[in-house]
């Protein structure tokens, strides 16, 4: 419960820094401050491979990815992007509000029910799932990824004029 | 608040802030930002049921999890690459621009 109550607060002041900062740069790298801070989160609730694939696969490949792509394509409008939240804002909130209070209102009501004891998550155990129960999901996920990875470089590409059909 | 409940607002609330910013921010790669935390959010309730919840052999929320950060993972290199290319056409990466199917 204690590391809980100590990173709670880190990930939701470091989303909040994703969310408000103006410029896209710290944006991203609050976005990749909270991520590890959830990795660290499933690391203190005993999901070790779990956190360690989090930290790896969005902290490493996804949040590098973005913050390499805002530098390609770097456009210095933080003023306008300021003036334009100030008016999305309340509608924003207007939307968004209604998620945490519902789930706050519930779990006031009456705190779920937990089990006492900590569950085991042995990477032993979690391959053998992976590749026997749930071989087929394995089989569309690397589909998926073969797919993305030449759907990418296909519309990365530079366009080459002299050779569209 | 027990453990779990604390859990269940912690994520709400991170979801809460990535719609906020898929919402109001004009950056596209900003949007994408708020995307991410919004699975990020839903992967922390996984995490959670899982740690909380009755013993489960076959390790659903863990593997949920794997999953889901698999195809955000996609999502991401896909999302930028439209991106990537958007801005290439319009010269700029403001959603608002982004109102036409014309190539």
């Amino acid at each position: 419960m204690i590391p809980l109550l100590i990173l709670a607060p880190l990930i939701l002041l470091a989303a909040v820094g994703a969310v408000w900062k103006a410029r896209p740069v710290h944006a991203a790298l609050f976005l990749a401050l909270a991520l590890s801070f959830t990795a660290v989160l499933y690391l203190a609730l005993g999901a070790d491979f779990i956190g360690l694939v989090q930290f790896m696969v969005y902290v490493g490949a996804v949040a590098v990815l973005i913050v390499f792509s805002l530098l390609i394509i770097h456009r210095g409008d933080e003023s306008e992007e300021a003036a334009r939240r100030r008016r999305a804002l309340p509608l924003g909130l207007l939307c968004a509000l209604p998620v945490p209070v519902v789930i706050l209102a519930a779990v006031s009501r009456g705190a779920p029910t937990t089990v006492e004891g900590a569950p085991v998550l042995s990477v032993r155990q979690l391959g053998t799932l992976l590749f026997t129960t749930h071989a087929p999901a394995v089989i569309a996920v690397v589909v998926l990824l073969t797919a993305v990875m030449v759907g990418a470089a296909l519309l990365a590409r530079e366009p080459q004029p002299d050779r569209r059909p | 608040m027990n453990p779990l409940a604390l859990l269940l607002v912690l994520s709400s609330v991170l979801f809460a802030l990535g719609l906020l910013a898929v919402l109001t921010r004009r950056n596209a790669i900003l949007v994408l930002v708020g995307v991410e935390l919004m699975l990020n959010a839903a992967n922390i309730n996984f995490i959670a049921f899982w740690r909380y919840g009755p013993p489960d052999p076959q390790l659903n929320g863990p593997i949920f999890v794997l999953f889901s950060i698999a195809i955000a993972a996609a999502e991401a290199a896909v999302g930028l690459a439209i991106i990537l290319m958007a801005c290439r056409h319009l010269r700029s990466t403001d959603m608002n621009r982004l109102d036409s199917l014309h190539g």
